[in-house]
């Protein structure tokens, strides 16, 4: 049974509360050790006792590194070192170290094997000066088999959770999730934020004529014109709903979102994918809506987004497969960006 | 953002080298070959500024071990390497009893204790020579998209200050480039520079 | 015994201008009346020497241009009565190793009053 040692009064202020404690030590399922300033130990719990072969009562107020006949490897001594002088957390991984210490597998045999170990050293404060260290041994034999399961399960999770399947493109869910964050932050560091906006003409005409099927790859075609013309890391694009895609551009100002947003359409409407029925070219294009917010205006997220679609609606009605903008204002109110609204193209 | 002067960029690049010998040093005693580690840049940049190319960090995956400090300011100091060079650097501290395909289940603790083994150094460094104390959390590392771990160190509050050390690591003659980018709000960063100051004028 | 107030020439090589700064003022501090001549990389001290030859030198490892190791062994193939204290933050065993093949005195950064101190005991004591 592994009892406090009294003397050591900062570590339990009672004896009730010391037995409490070394139950909870004992009963952790890995090896605790703490050791003071001078190397010696003031905890070793049950864990250790057992796998270490070393009972409590020998350990306990004795040098740490007085306790193995071979000694510790320089990597151990240093990591000591950084946790009691420099007050800094170290790792000893399993991958590099496998078992510095001499702890077996139970039943200890003749054969005995060391166990494979994975060692944290934590810098504990005690507001008196010098930090106690705390020393956790973890068996690492299990873990090793488990991770190389799990990290192929995980690799598949994150792609799918924020990919449209279809198109490639960010999915609804991961634009939630990046515009908030990104509007938030815009505010926080007073920079200007653009969104755009698009909107496929005349699509549900297009898959009525030639098919759902050609109107997938026409949707999956059009992410790719997207991204070939967006070469910031930062810029994201995202399926927003059937034949709809918003891309973020942090830190983007006026001229600059709107320079994109035209080559946006233009890279769409030279993909030249045939359109029959389009009321307003002979092929695919799309519709365009800006939204701009300055720093310091008066916006938030749910209005800054509803610009934006209302640019765009002010884009299919200003004539189709062309670009509408507002800008956000001190005094609240959207401003049109009138100087620039370049008329449709017409064929 | 006021850029540093060159004595400060001096000592800072000083600290970190010093740093950067400390590590080399445990860290060729744990792969029993030396090991070389330097620092030959440190940078200066608006976090917003921060994307791949700014840091020719030219591959889909990154991995980046975080470790964050507090004390007289405050940081989160991140170590990051391409996955390639990662699973690379982990492989040659490895040696060669494991073979490639088992590697990636070693990546996570072996890169965090890299990043620990490197941060660690790094800090205590600068706690001896500016004559400060910092206190740090454990390590802890992710392996992400290029584009989406660089956003993700954007996008953490606050922290709008990036100070970056670009970083060369050599083991058995295998160079890896790396970077060490520490976060900080700008008044943890004008209290460091407080400390280099004090620290160049006491010379 | 050395005359504690003989002059005597130190080159300092570092890339570092805080590092050459630090290890000037600590040895002025003792020695006010020595001459202090500075480098910033290996290929700047061989330069130096063979116009000034200095009685001591400092030399980092880590530079621009050859190794401070290498530099070391040159100066010292042409004047071994030179005596070199290796200065770095690159404390492995085999730079320390080959410093002292040379002769040389091996003292781990960073720069202090103590580690300074025993590059001067390096530098005056007798062989």
């Amino acid at each position: 049974m592994n009892s406090i040692p009294v003397k050591n009064s900062f570590a339990f202020s009672g004896k009730i509360e010391g037995e409490i404690a070394g139950k909870i030590w004992d009963s952790i399922k890995s090896g605790l050790i703490l050791i003071d300033s001078a190397g010696n130990v003031l905890l070793w719990n049950n864990w250790m006792a057992q796998h270490s072969a070393i009972p409590t009562e020998l350990a306990l107020n004795h040098s740490f590194e007085s306790l193995f006949p071979d000694s510790l490897s320089v990597s151990f001594k240093t990591a000591i070192r950084h946790a009691l002088q420099h007050k800094l957390p170290v790792i000893l991984s399993n991958a590099l170290h496998r078992s510095p210490l001499p702890l077996y597998l139970l039943p200890i045999t003749p054969d005995k094997q060391r166990i494979q170990q994975s060692i944290t050293l934590t810098p504990i404060p005690t507001g008196e000066g010098n930090p106690l260290c705390l020393i956790q041994i973890v068996d690492a034999t299990l873990s090793i088999k488990r991770e190389r399961v799990l990290k192929s399960h995980t690799e598949r999770l994150s792609k799918e959770a924020v990919t449209d399947a279809l198109t490639g493109a960010y999915n609804r869910r991961f634009f939630d999730e990046r515009f908030a964050a990104e509007f938030g932050r815009a505010q926080r560091q007073n920079i200007p934020l653009s969104l755009i906006m698009l909107d496929v003409d005349y699509f549900k005409l297009y898959n009525d004529t030639y098919g759902h099927p050609a109107g997938d790859k026409v949707l999956t075609s059009i992410v790719k014109a997207l991204k070939s013309q967006l070469h910031r890391p930062t810029d994201v694009v995202a399926r927003y709903g059937g034949e709809e895609f918003v891309v973020i551009l942090p830190d983007s100002k006026t001229e600059g979102s709107q320079i994109i947003a035209e080559r946006l359409r233009s890279a769409v409407s030279n993909l030249n994918i045939p359109h029959s029925e389009s009321k307003v070219a002979d092929h695919i294009t799309v519709s365009i809506g800006i939204a701009t917010y300055q720093p310091d205006t008066d916006c938030n997220a749910t209005h800054f987004l509803e610009m934006a679609d209302t640019a765009l609606y002010s884009a299919k009605h200003g004539g189709r497969n062309c670009v509408r903008h507002l800008t956000t204002t001190e005094g609240g109110k959207p401003c049109m960006d009138v100087s620039f609204s370049p008329s449709p193209l017409l064929v | 953002m006021n850029p540093l002067t060159e004595l400060q960029v001096d000592t800072l690049t000083e600290i970190f080298n010093i740093g950067a010998g400390r590590a080399a040093s445990s860290l060729s005693e744990i792969v029993g070959d030396p090991v070389m580690l330097s620092v030959p840049r440190v940078q200066l940049y608006q976090s917003s500024e921060i994307n791949a190319e700014v840091l020719s960090l030219n591959s889909p995956r990154l991995g980046a071990v975080k470790q964050h400090f507090s004390g007289p300011f405050n940081a989160d100091a991140m170590l990051l390497f391409t996955e390639d060079r990662a699973l690379e650097i982990v492989h040659d501290m490895m040696g060669s009893q494991v073979s490639i395909n088992d590697i990636a289940e070693f990546e996570q603790e072996a890169m965090c204790e890299l990043g620990n083994i490197i941060l660690n150094a790094c800090l205590s460094s600068m706690a001896d020579i500016l004559k400060l104390t910092l206190d740090s959390s454990l390590p802890v590392y992710s392996v992400g998209e290029t584009n989406a771990v660089l956003q993700q160190i954007i996008l953490d509050a606050n922290q709008p200050i990036m100070l970056v050390l670009h970083i060369d690591l050599a083991i058995e003659k295998r160079h890896s480039q790396g970077y060490l980018v520490f976060l900080l709000s700008s008044s943890s960063l004008q209290e460091l520079l407080a400390h280099i100051d004090h620290f160049i004028s006491g010379i | 015994m050395p005359h504690r107030n003989s002059i005597k020439t130190l080159l300092i090589v570092d890339d570092s201008r805080v590092s050459r700064m630090m290890i000037r003022t600590f040895v002025l501090a003792k020695h006010p009346n020595w001459i202090i001549i500075e480098a910033a990389s290996g290929n700047e001290a061989l330069e130096i020497v063979d116009r000034d030859t200095p009685n001591y030198c400092t030399m980092d490892i880590n530079m621009p241009g050859i190794i401070g190791t290498e530099a070391a062994e040159q100066i010292l193939a042409k004047y071994p009565s030179i005596r070199v204290a290796v200065f770095s933050a690159n404390i492995q065993e085999s730079h320390q190793t080959r410093a002292a093949a040379l002769g040389a005195r091996f003292v781990a950064k960073p720069v202090t009053e103590k580690s300074v101190a025993q590059a001067l005991e390096f530098f005056e004591c007798n062989k």
